[in-house]
């Protein structure tokens, strides 16, 4: 207790009484550093970070005290947008944490790399908000993105060639592909609309491999687009497919260089393939040689992965190894992980297997039931049997 | 008995029959876990009974039913969000070009809108479940702790070698479902070879049984038959019989009765109208005005389409060339850049609409 006049002598005082006198505003210095330590005072006073917690960025806020700001209006991140509607964008979906006079922000979603982030913040009810602005770092330099190769590997297609497969480096975004894929003539003029367009579109589960699909209305007889518009790719004919260099990976970036696949076309191919025309070169007991399986045209390779595989005849234990396929997807090359036993084995060929066109072991892409169809039980897999001997 | 004592008595009756009664409408629900969804992706959405969203999740070959606990009956009709692509990014804390709205949805018991979302664009996308209030206020819906039930959808036939690490890179796209009586039909195609499935899962979900699964084949001009993927379909009563009306990747819009979907039969959808060139259909709706059934779709790159269905029964296919190209339509000229659409109520549907600078609106309109 203290009188007007006299030397200040540094004591706790007590509030109600303070308030009271009108003398009292000599202390708001005083109180205004004493309150900060408590957590209330002006935004000068509180600071905020973006750290790491883990694996994943957060931000945090101190000194923070639950009176007299909830969470959410002491701090709020946003993603900093240059436009003018930045600030009817709603904040980022995220949770808070207290420990002590620390508030955290932990985003919903890991923040992405090369974004700006800012941050709201206040002391006091009183007080306007602050901001400030994050950079998240680049992620690790990688190698840029390049397409490794495109299936087919022939330069030679039929006139009715079902599709594509596009291979890169590294896994690719969504939502681009058919921006960045196109098919030029002998002139360079781009032919509208080969291709069936996704939504979705067909990648693989690693992001790695694109499917793309001739427009089966344009390939297909007998439907109005193929009236229209005719065939996407003409007999006698040359073409490119063209991918852009700009086409973003996952991280963004775009191809280190685009990718150009020139080939010439043939006519239309409407025969289903058939095992009876394959060949199969058996390998020595005893050894790890592969077992070498040949076809007299180009099958679909993602296929020729997928639906092929050696078992032993007796049991039908499938044997472990690794295919290799080569000479324009005409060769189909397995060797075992351990040397082969003599005895009989088996070439199983799931009967789904496309050939270029799309025709599969089954029956033609296109079925024409005016012809004379012979009727087949259909089967799930055609057999090639070979002997390994000593 | 007296008159009053039989009166009693009926109303024992009555009051002992409620408490006994199963509740039905909610024995579905109670075959759902209460626990983290594991969702791998989140595609094509499609509301079941009493606030039940199917979503469907390519990536992870599966179907999960999700309770959103929204069963309250909304009456707002209307609803308008401006930008919502971009304040769906911020939410998520990422930029526009970095999300994908994957489907859109209205919740016919409430008129809330529901978006499921890719957080990126590449493999690693997270999937994100969002609900969008009349009010225009978004949300998560989280996956975190939800009641729900998942259903394997059997990615590759049983012949199928997987290389040495067992990994298989093909995925079965699902473009499209619907849940009609008790079974949610969801179509899709392969990345590999050229073959479209459509599976018939029982809903509740039963514990083995993944659903029957039919390919479906087009005939050209009754002539050449091939595989028809699927882009999107509608259920649909044709003379008090159900049936699905299609959109075929190769173009024709066909129709088909539901009792077709037996295992091992081929399907072959009935060609009502040719759709022709450049024609991507994403959505399709049916609704009643006027006394007459009309399908409204959204196109790619031809605006929105309104179709009548009026002698939508006497449809044998289209067997000649000569034949007019079916059901007639008009194009709604001042409907262009329509993403998604779904009904909203009798009057109104709700769309995602882009304009060319990319920004995404949520709005609903009269129904044509």
């Amino acid at each position: 207790m203290t009188h007007p006049g006299q030397p200040t002598v540094i004591r706790l005082p007590r509030l109600p009484h303070l308030v009271m006198r009108s003398d009292a505003y000599r202390w708001i210095p005083f109180l205004l550093t004493l309150f900060s330590t408590l957590g209330v005072a002006s935004a000068d006073s509180v600071t905020v970070d973006m750290e790491k917690a883990g694996e994943h960025y957060v931000f945090r806020l101190a000194p923070f005290a639950t009176k007299p700001l909830p969470p959410d209006e002491a701090m709020r991140v946003y993603v900093a947008a240059g436009s003018s509607t930045a600030a009817d964008l709603p904040p980022l979906l995220g949770s808070y944490g207290i420990d002590g006079n620390v508030l955290t922000f932990t985003p919903r979603f890991p923040l992405r790399p090369g974004t700006t982030y800012r941050v709201a913040y206040r002391a006091g009810t009183a007080s306007d908000p602050n901001e400030r602005t994050f950079v998240v770092p680049e992620a690790d330099v990688r190698p840029p993105t390049v397409v490794k190769e495109i299936y087919p590997m022939t330069d030679l297609l039929p006139e009715n060639q079902l599709k594509f497969y596009l291979h890169f480096s590294a896994p690719m975004s969504r939502g681009e592909a058919y921006m960045r894929v196109h098919l030029v003539d002998e002139s360079g003029k781009r032919i509208a609309l080969p291709f069936l367009e996704l939504d979705q579109e067909l990648w693989d589960p690693s992001g790695r491999r694109l499917t793309i699909f001739f427009d089966p209305a344009r390939v297909k007889r007998g439907l109005l687009p193929h009236e229209e518009a005719g065939v996407p790719i003409e007999d006698g004919k040359s073409y490119t497919l063209v991918v852009e260099k700009e086409w973003s990976d996952a991280r963004g970036k775009p191809l280190q260089a685009g990718f150009k696949k020139t080939f010439r076309v043939g006519p239309a191919d409407r025969e289903p393939p058939s095992v009876q025309d394959w060949t199969v070169t058996a390998p020595k007991a005893d050894s790890r040689d592969p077992v070498i399986v040949e076809f007299p045209e180009s099958l679909d390779e993602a296929l020729l992965q997928r639906l092929v595989r050696i078992v032993t005849a007796a049991t039908r234990e499938q044997i472990a190894g690794d295919i290799l396929i080569d000479r324009n997807e005409t060769r189909w090359r397995f060797t075992p992980d351990a040397p082969w036993h003599a005895g009989r084995y088996v070439v199983e060929v799931g009967t789904v297997l496309e050939d270029l066109a799309g025709n599969t072991l089954e029956r033609p892409f296109e079925v024409d039931v005016f012809e004379r169809v012979e009727e087949r039980v259909a089967r799930e897999t055609e057999t090639l049997v070979f002997v390994v001997a000593p | 008995m007296t008159f009053s004592a039989i009166r009693l008595g009926a109303i024992a009756v009555v009051a002992f029959a409620l408490l006994v009664a199963p509740a039905s409408a909610d024995h579905h629900k109670s075959a759902m876990k209460t626990g983290k969804a594991d969702l791998q992706s989140a595609g094509p959405l499609s509301f079941g009974p009493e606030g039940i969203l199917f979503v469907g999740d390519s990536a992870g070959a599966a179907l999960f039913a999700i309770d959103t606990g929204d069963t309250k009956a909304g009456s707002a009709s209307s609803v308008s969000v401006k930008g919502i692509n971009e304040k769906v990014a911020a939410m998520l804390g990422t930029s526009a070009d970095q999300i994908i709205i994957e489907d859109m949805v209205i919740n016919p018991i409430s008129k809330n809108a529901y978006l499921s979302v890719s957080r990126g664009k590449g493999p690693d996308a997270m999937p994100v479940l969002l609900k969008v209030d009349v009010a225009g206020k978004i949300s998560e819906v989280s996956l975190a702790n939800v009641k729900h039930a998942k259903a394997a959808l059997p990615n590759a036939p049983a012949a199928d070698a997987k290389d040495r690490r067992g990994r298989s890179l093909r995925v079965q796209a699902i473009t499209d479902l619907a849940y009609v009586d008790g079974k949610v039909l969801v179509a899709g195609l392969s990345n590999e070879e050229f073959a479209s499935t459509l599976r018939s899962v029982p809903y509740p979900f039963g514990a083995i049984d993944a659903g029957t699964g039919v390919e479906i084949f087009h005939g050209a001009h009754g002539r050449f038959e091939t595989n028809a993927p699927v882009r999107t379909f509608v259920p649909y009563e044709i003379q008090a019989e159900p049936h699905l009306l299609a959109a075929y990747t190769c173009t024709p819009l066909v129709k088909f009765p539901l009792s077709d979907l037996k295992p091992g039969t081929k399907v072959m959808g009935t060609t009502i109208a040719e759709l022709g060139n450049r024609n991507r259909p994403l959505d399709m709706i049916v609704y009643g005005k006027g006394g007459t059934d009309y399908i409204l779709m959204n196109n790619s790159s031809r605006g929105v389409m309104k179709m009548s269905t009026e002698e939508i029964h006497k449809y044998g296919g289209i067997k000649e060339k000569t034949d007019v190209a079916g059901l007639p339509y008009e194009t709604i000229a001042d409907l262009k850049g329509v993403q998604q659409l779904d009904r909203f109520d009798d009057n109104s549907a709700a769309i995602l609409v882009q304009d060319e600078s990319g920004s995404m609106d949520l709005k609903t309109i009269a129904l044509p």
